[in-house]
């Protein structure tokens, strides 16, 4: 379960460290991008209270922030095991099998991270070509995906890390 | 294979997949985009992947979702769980069962500033569970108490299932939050009944604490202004409309920030701290809800859930005979499931089969309604024996309570669940007259 623990063989050796730190960056990243969504909001609140305008378009930033946050801490997430699991057919099973499973599982998002990756890449530059913009501050959407980019660049190393992890620890 | 059978197939190829363990998330994604390829072509799937996920998440109402984690994250730092637990235990403590008791005054207050529950039973467990052992309470009662009162983390708002909830059936977000209101209070005052009389027949399970004097309860009951002025500041400016429900929780994380900070508890390190422990779960719940997109994407291409709607209305089955089975279903599947996860699998596939029936309310009233039953239903689910996730993650913070004893535990609030239930069920207008009064 995400919200306690961390489960898995524990992060080792200078890649599985390196990653660990980059990935806690990106989440951190994220979470610095909520807590300025506060401040922008409660800034915000406040000027419409006193001087009856808010920030204009403070939704459209929040939509950006919100989609380029939640990205950023899913590296971490996938680092740490935070995923949801079912945990009850197999809940009695062999480590070396519960193992195999998690690399399947590793395998598979690491799969479709990297097809993300490149789909976005283009669906970015499409967004860009298009030049589609915000309704009220005209911010590019495009810029949004650069950010976005990354954070997936990261979760597909990740996710290979911990598969590599888990496949060691399955035919150990 | 038809559209329908092939959407049928997906599901069970989903359900073997979560059994053997592979991350809810995955095989929603893995099934749903190979059911996508499989109907549509690989070309268009590829089109699809462009900007779709972006889209999934590009949206405001979803904002809420991390900004209440992230308020629950710095409440926990304000050390409010232990200021609330203090305060309950002072009024009710002396009584008998009166520590349990209060466990439950405290988990339905941290509830009022916290939307998930099993954040709430793990918090709580770490300011109650010392408590109620020192108080001599018997390990059934103790965990059996916080697994119960954990649930009341996601009743009483904010509800961060809810704001799911709403968003997967184009509910309005103000109407559940209000609607949820009168169902929390009734199960924090249900599972106090349900403790008064356990403790009736068996005297030894909770003994009564100390008494404090006057002056001492409402200094305890001072130490949480911090707790009212959060829930009032959010919840009342969400229900009279001064806020969205994402300005609510924006200023609500900011404040509750600064009462962490000016407290004294949160440094830098816990202000970090803090950070990284609200990207773990908001990562875990937008995880499923790509992957829900993307098998939701494939089920509408095989029209299986407007099918199955249609054939369920058909059946000349009896409405409240399709809540019914409904509602066992997701008792089922809360056992083993979290309930993000759950009502973002589900839901999109039963709405549209209770969307389709007759209650005597008007549609928008159904959704209300249902929403709010859904969601006990599924917290009732946290707490079923032998498999309820509550019941496993209290359990492993008392490692002397044998599991057997949490389960006996539970079964007290387990009936005051199911009464509860049975009312809201029979009565719809106890979930609709709070929001029906404030529009």
């Amino acid at each position: 379960m995400s919200e306690f623990g961390l489960s898995g063989p524990s992060i080792d050796g200078p890649l599985g460290r390196w990653l660990d730190r980059l990935a806690r960056a990106f989440a951190l990243g994220g979470g610095a991008i909520l807590v300025a969504m506060t401040v922008m909001e409660t800034v915000s609140i406040s000027l419409r209270a006193l001087a009856g305008a808010p920030i204009p378009g403070d939704f459209e930033l929040i939509k950006m922030g919100t989609a380029i946050a939640v990205v950023a801490f899913l590296p971490y997430c996938q680092l740490v095991k935070g995923n949801f699991i079912v945990d009850f057919v197999l809940a009695k099973a062999p480590d070396r099998v519960k193992s195999a499973m998690d690399a399947l599982g590793g395998l598979a998002l690491g799969f479709i991270a990297a097809v993300l990756l490149w789909r976005m890449t283009l669906g970015g530059m499409d967004l860009r070509a298009s030049a589609d913009k915000s309704m009220v501050l005209s911010l590019p959407i495009w810029t949004a995906f650069p950010p976005i980019l990354l954070s997936l660049a990261l979760l597909v190393f990740v996710s290979g890390y911990v598969f590599w992890r888990d496949l060691k620890a399955a035919v150990r | 294979m038809t559209g329908p059978e092939l959407g049928a197939a997906g599901f069970v190829v989903l359900l073997i997949l979560l059994a053997l363990r592979i991350p809810i998330a995955i095989g929603l994604m893995v099934v749903g985009l190979t059911g996508y390829s499989l109907i549509n072509g690989v070309g268009p799937l590829l089109n699809y992947l462009k900007t779709a996920p972006f889209w999934t998440y590009h949206v405001y109402d979803l904002s809420v979702v991390p900004l209440f984690m992230l308020m629950s994250q710095f409440a926990t730092k304000a050390g409010l769980n232990a200021a609330l637990f203090r305060a309950a235990n002072l009024w009710l403590g002396h009584r008998r069962g009166g520590v349990a008791m209060a466990t439950i005054g405290a988990c339905a207050g941290f509830g009022a500033i916290c939307g998930s529950s099993i954040a709430t039973a793990v918090t709580m467990a770490r300011v109650a569970l010392p408590e109620l052992r020192r108080y001599r309470y018997s390990g059934a009662l103790a965990t059996g108490t916080l697994a119960a009162g954990g649930t009341l983390g996601i009743l009483i708002p904010p509800s961060i299932v809810l704001v799911l909830y709403a968003i997967i059936t184009e509910a309005n977000i103000i109407t559940l939050f209000q609607a949820a209101m009168i169902p929390g209070i009734l199960a924090a005052i249900g599972y106090v009944i349900a403790i008064g009389i356990y403790v009736r027949l068996r005297p030894d399970a909770g003994p009564v604490g100390d008494r404090a004097s006057r002056r001492e309860q409402w200094r305890g009951l001072f130490d949480v202004w911090p707790v009212l002025l959060i829930f009032v500041l959010v919840i009342g400016g969400i229900y009279v409309g001064i806020f969205t429900p994402t300005e609510g929780a924006a200023v609500g994380a900011f404040g509750t920030g600064v009462i962490a900070f000016t407290k004294g508890r949160m440094g830098l390190n816990d202000f970090l701290e803090c950070l990284v422990g609200t990207a773990v779960p908001t990562a875990a719940i937008f995880m499923v809800l790509l992957g829900s997109e993307f098998f939701n994407a494939f089920l509408g291409f095989t029209r299986m859930p407007l099918i199955l709607a249609e054939l369920i209305g058909e059946s000349g089955l009896s409405p409240m005979t399709v809540l019914v089975v409904v509602l066992i279903f997701f008792i089922a599947l809360g056992c083993i499931m979290d309930s993000f996860a759950m009502i973002l699998l589900t839901v999109p596939v039963l709405w549209p089969i209770i969307a389709g029936l007759d209650f005597g309310l008007d549609g928008e009233e159904t959704k209300i309604w249902f929403g709010i039953i859904a969601l006990i239903v599924v917290e009732v689910g946290l707490i079923t024996p032998p498999v309820g996730l509550n019941v496993f993650i209290i359990n492993s913070f008392a490692k002397d309570v044998p599991m057997t004893q949490t389960y006996k535990g539970v079964v007290p609030f387990l009936l005051s669940d199911a009464v509860r239930v049975a009312l809201l069920v029979l009565f719809p207008a106890i979930t609709l007259t709070f929001p029906r009064l404030m529009s």
